[in-house]
């Protein structure tokens, strides 16, 4: 095996521990930091893809990895829990975090496996099977946690699922910056602006059930 | 001289919506509705002149119009319209507004831009990317009332549609890697071969595009978005954003050719067959009135989706059906947003008699009503049947027997629910009646007599246009 796939699944790997470690942690500081982390990991692989490929393109994603998502987005998260400072951990999640941390080893164990029937043939590259395990993580994360920072960890892990795809198996699939920026913007508006209006007019950043939109 | 009509139009399309979102920033109220209202009549007229002109023809890599595109941005323009025009009223009633009349009207404009541009495009990529912008562009208009639950229904539609929007950009992932092109036209002219990477695509781009139409079990956002935004928007929503997004899964759908995988078309119909189920049975059990309507607009959608499943006839009539289900709903949520604003309340228990409060919006009501749930001869009725006439021709006969089901389910439980607002007896206490109560219910008689002229007469260029669009499907035509 060469560097580059060492360097490649090394890198996979360490994305998927955070992913791993995103499910299992209920306070909102350290869930920042770490999908901060996740996307700078992101932005090293695409930055060596980039470079072992002579990929403008690749290098431009990684530059968004890592200033967008590892970066801006991050800083605004922060910023708003700064504001909510007396909610700094996810109050529904803080009992369920044990069985949060086990369904995301089940769904990851579950995820390679369906990758390794279905689609290794199709996508024989190393670690293949990572991206698809970081999206179903993402979802999971999504479907399951209550609070509303924590949901954008959560969308934000589906983007960089998809980046990382895009880039390891179909690094020239065409407006893939476009598309990757559009992603950031959407990004960039749920967490400035959404969560901004949710804090004027509810002054919570829990995502509880309001009783007319039971149904 | 065609091609330059249709090349203006074209650029009309785009350019209309896109200035008339900048200009609306103007400090100036009047200058900004002025502004929404002129473009959103220009892009009506654009859109006419590309329906006549019938040029299915494509301009550049990424631009062009084919049936299908041409009845869709006829129908997204006309609500637009109507919805521009309609705003006023309600936005004066609104009490202390999120948005300036201002930033809604550039909203609204970038709103329709996005879902124009979503039908203009040919590449698959850049119509994720307008798929997607409707999300961005019309989730601040949702908490223009300001109420804690708007705002939790733009938080859960933002994040489920870009959730289900980021599984359709992996099915177009891996149809690219396998096709090497995401290309439309191209793909539909020269469908790939059918491996395992292209029906994942179809099938994951039905999930991700689905989550956008209201596909039942992705459909949650549906019903808290429609409920919470303003009537103007919710009718954009139901009429056109939904069958906007149908039509993203359709362009994938069609990479297919013909005939269709069986595993496909069975996938397509359960989705389809659960979620007008599902829309149906739910519909009965709500208390508020547009929430109740957002879960009709799902389980027309269901409808839609079986036709398109079925394919032959049905799929013409499932055409039939989004198109008079658009102006329809639009007429059933301007009428919802009269009643609103008059009694001051969505729940279906505390609106009662409003046959003698506001004559002209009950009557327009309960017409809409029964337009949006397939009473003859409304357009949708007329779809409805040819779905049904389709799933018999292939000898599917429980398909049938549970969309006549699905139909008969919600008929009850809508009409009997405004029937029940308009005819039944007040109580003693009652809200004062507005004296413009029934102002704006011009726009929802116009939409349910377009509802009603499609199922009783062959409209000149729309009724052939949908006739070709559902031959490009493979579908036949009355």
């Amino acid at each position: 095996m060469d560097l580059s796939t060492e360097l490649v699944g090394l890198v996979g790997v360490g994305i998927l521990l955070t992913a791993l470690f995103l499910q299992s942690e209920s306070f909102v500081g350290p869930l920042v930091r770490g999908i901060a982390l996740q996307s700078l990991l992101l932005g090293v692989l695409l930055g060596w893809l980039a470079w072992s490929q002579q990929s403008l393109d690749l290098a431009l994603l990684a530059v968004l990895a890592v200033a967008v998502r590892a970066g801006l987005i991050p800083w605004v998260l922060d910023r708003q829990i700064r504001a909510f400072r007396w909610r700094l951990r996810e109050v529904h999640a803080a009992q369920r975090v044990t069985g949060h941390a086990l369904a995301a080893i089940a769904l990851a164990i579950v995820a390679w496996f369906v990758f390794q029937e279905t689609l290794a043939g199709v996508f024989p590259q190393p670690g293949g099977a990572l991206p698809f395990v970081l999206l179903v993580e993402g979802l999971l994360m999504l479907a399951t946690r209550g609070n509303t920072i924590v949901q954008v960890i959560g969308y934000l892990e589906e983007e960089n699922a998809v980046v990382y795809a895009g880039a390891l198996f179909a690094p020239h699939f065409p407006l893939f910056v476009e598309v990757v920026v559009f992603l950031d913007v959407l990004g960039v508006v749920l967490v400035g602006v959404i969560l901004s209006i949710q804090r004027d007019v509810t002054g919570t950043l829990e995502a509880s059930g309001l009783e007319e939109l039971a149904g | 001289m065609i091609a330059s009509a249709s090349q203006l139009a074209l650029y009309l399309l785009l350019a209309a919506p896109s200035a008339a979102a900048l200009l609306a920033l103007v400090p100036w109220v009047s200058v900004s509705r002025a502004a929404a209202r002129t473009g959103s009549l220009v892009a009506v007229g654009a859109s006419l002149i590309l329906l006549g002109t019938a040029a299915h023809v494509r301009w550049g890599p990424y631009l062009g119009v084919d049936a299908l595109a041409e009845v869709l941005l006829f129908t997204v323009t006309s609500i637009y319209a109507t919805s521009t025009w309609y705003s006023d009223r309600y936005l004066r009633a609104v009490h202390r507004p999120y948005l300036t009349p201002q930033i809604y009207y550039a909203l609204l404009s970038a709103f329709a831009f996005t879902m124009i541009a979503a039908l203009l495009v040919t590449d698959l990529g850049l119509m994720w990317i307008g798929i997607e912008a409707t999300t961005v562009s019309s989730a601040l208009l949702i908490v223009l009332e300001r109420r804690p639950a708007s705002v939790e229904a733009a938080w859960r539609y933002t994040l489920i549609a870009s959730a289900g929007l980021t599984i359709a950009l992996f099915a177009l992932l891996l149809l690219y890697i396998d096709t090497g092109t995401l290309d439309a036209i191209r793909l539909a002219a020269n469908p790939p071969p059918l491996t395992l990477p292209v029906e994942m695509a179809v099938a994951l781009a039905l999930v991700g595009y689905g989550t956008k139409v209201g596909l039942f079990p992705m459909h949650t956002w549906l019903p808290d978005a429609h409920s919470e935004a303003p009537s103007p928007i919710s009718a954009m929503f139901s009429g056109v954003l939904l069958p906007t997004a149908l039509y993203a899964f359709l362009r994938v759908y069609r990479v297919l050719g013909t005939p269709v995988p069986a595993s496909l078309q069975d996938l397509l119909l359960a989705f389809g067959l659960t979620t007008a189920l599902a829309g149906a049975f739910l519909l009965q059990r709500q208390r508020s009135y547009k929430r109740m309507l957002a879960y009709s607009s799902m389980e027309v959608m269901g409808l839609a989706l079986t036709g398109v499943a079925i394919g032959g006839i049905a799929l013409y009539g499932a055409l039939l059906l989004l198109v008079a289900h658009a102006f329809a709903k639009s007429a059933a949520f301007y009428c919802a947003g009269n009643v609103l604003r008059e009694t001051g309340t969505s729940k279906i228990d505390e609106v009662r008699d409003l046959r003698g409060r506001m004559p002209r919006t009950a009557a327009a009501w309960v017409l809409a009503s029964l337009a949006v749930t397939g009473a003859p001869p409304f357009g949708t009725f007329l779809g409805e049947l040819l779905i049904v006439v389709g799933a018999l021709a292939i000898g599917a006969y429980w398909a049938a027997a549970l969309f006549l089901l699905a139909i008969f389910v919600a008929f009850l439980g809508v009409n009997g629910q405004i029937g029940r607002m308009v005819f039944g007896e007040r109580g003693a206490a009652r809200a004062p009646v507005a004296s413009d109560g029934d102002a704006g219910a011009g726009f929802a008689y116009l939409n349910v007599a377009f509802a009603l002229a499609l199922g009783v007469a062959s409209l000149p260029y729309l009724t052939g246009a949908l006739r070709s669009a559902a031959s490009l499907f493979g579908g036949g035509a009355p």
